[in-house]
């Protein structure tokens, strides 16, 4: 936590958190617009700009909080529950997908694909939330989609039990709209589903198409929605 | 146990998810409360599902509501 922030007279607090990404996330948990407005009163004019922050947009309280504080909403991610079903690979050519074997060329690829989004839309505009990396990667969470010896995508599943979630799933930018993408994920949707999960779930910015299509083809639907709000 | 804001904070378990980002948790004494989620599991993508183990900060204005402050992993 990089800044916290609590007032006597307000049962409540404030925290500033610098995601890996650079950018500044603020969270104000109060039980009342009051407090929530005296605290959001202090902090900001002492936090540097842009200020960040996520609310499901269910929760129109809180989201209306924000905006009265002056911030507005920067985007959508949709959150997804993708079933898990029997699934055959689709026979690529010159592509094979499966769990990893080379933790180097794992974080190469890694390294390849942190490098190609910074150059292009950049962490920012990638959804959900940005992740530290470890300084040795766990072989189990990843699927990955190999062509003539090199890896060339990945699926990462976070290990949660009841519910995994697909917290990236990326293919390098040289090989993308070729079917690598589905293949992989393809994949993991039948390995889980041999494993008895019934559904995984995603994160998906509404504003990537091709995401979306990726996700919805495979019977993804919708179950709630983020809103990120900036306050510039 | 009270927290340094204020607040009880209990452990319970999630039976419902309902709108408007809330939750009912039913606590060890068998009390239910809605819970919203802090921000700090907001910020984290953190999901929360029914059947989970989590930590609730009750409202010390009203305890029939909380705060979802951290989930246990099952």
């Amino acid at each position: 936590m990089d800044y916290l922030h609590r007032r006597p007279d307000v049962a409540g607090r404030g925290e500033a958190f610098r995601r890996p990404d650079g950018r500044l996330f603020l969270s104000i948990d109060t039980w009342d617009d009051a407090g929530f407005a005296l605290l959001a009163a202090d902090m900001l004019p002492a936090l540097p700009r842009p200020l960040y922050t996520v609310v499901d947009e269910a929760d129109t309280d809180l989201r209306s909080r924000w905006e009265s504080a002056g911030f507005t909403t920067r985007r959508r991610e949709w959150e997804y529950l993708v079933p898990t079903a029997p699934g055959t690979v689709p026979v690529l050519p010159d592509v094979t997908v499966g769990p990893p074997s080379d933790e180097l060329a794992l974080r190469s690829l890694d390294d390849a694909i942190r490098a190609e989004v910074s150059s292009t839309v950049g962490w920012p505009e990638m959804p959900a939330e940005i992740l530290p990396r470890p300084d040795v990667l766990d072989l189990t969470k990843y699927v990955v989609a190999e062509s003539g010896g090199d890896y060339v995508g990945l699926v990462r599943l976070a290990a949660v039990t009841r519910q995994p979630r697909i917290g990236l799933l990326a293919v390098r930018a040289g090989r993308q709209r070729r079917g690598i993408g589905r293949a992989l994920l393809t994949y993991v949707l039948d390995a889980l589903h041999r494993n008895g999960v019934p559904a995984a779930s995603a994160e998906v910015n509404e504003a990537n198409p091709a995401a979306v299509a990726l996700f919805e083809g495979a019977g993804a639907r919708r179950v709630g929605s983020n809103l990120e709000l900036v306050l510039r | 146990m009270a927290n340094n804001t204020g607040g009880i904070e209990v452990e319970g378990t999630v039976v419902e998810c309902l709108r408007n980002a809330t939750f009912r948790v039913e606590l060890e004494n068998g009390h239910k409360v809605l819970a919203h989620i802090s921000g700090k599991i907001r910020k984290n993508f953190i999901k929360i599902l029914p059947f989970d183990r989590v930590l609730v900060e009750l409202s010390p204005y009203d305890l029939n509501r909380g705060r979802i402050l951290f989930r246990y992993r099952t």
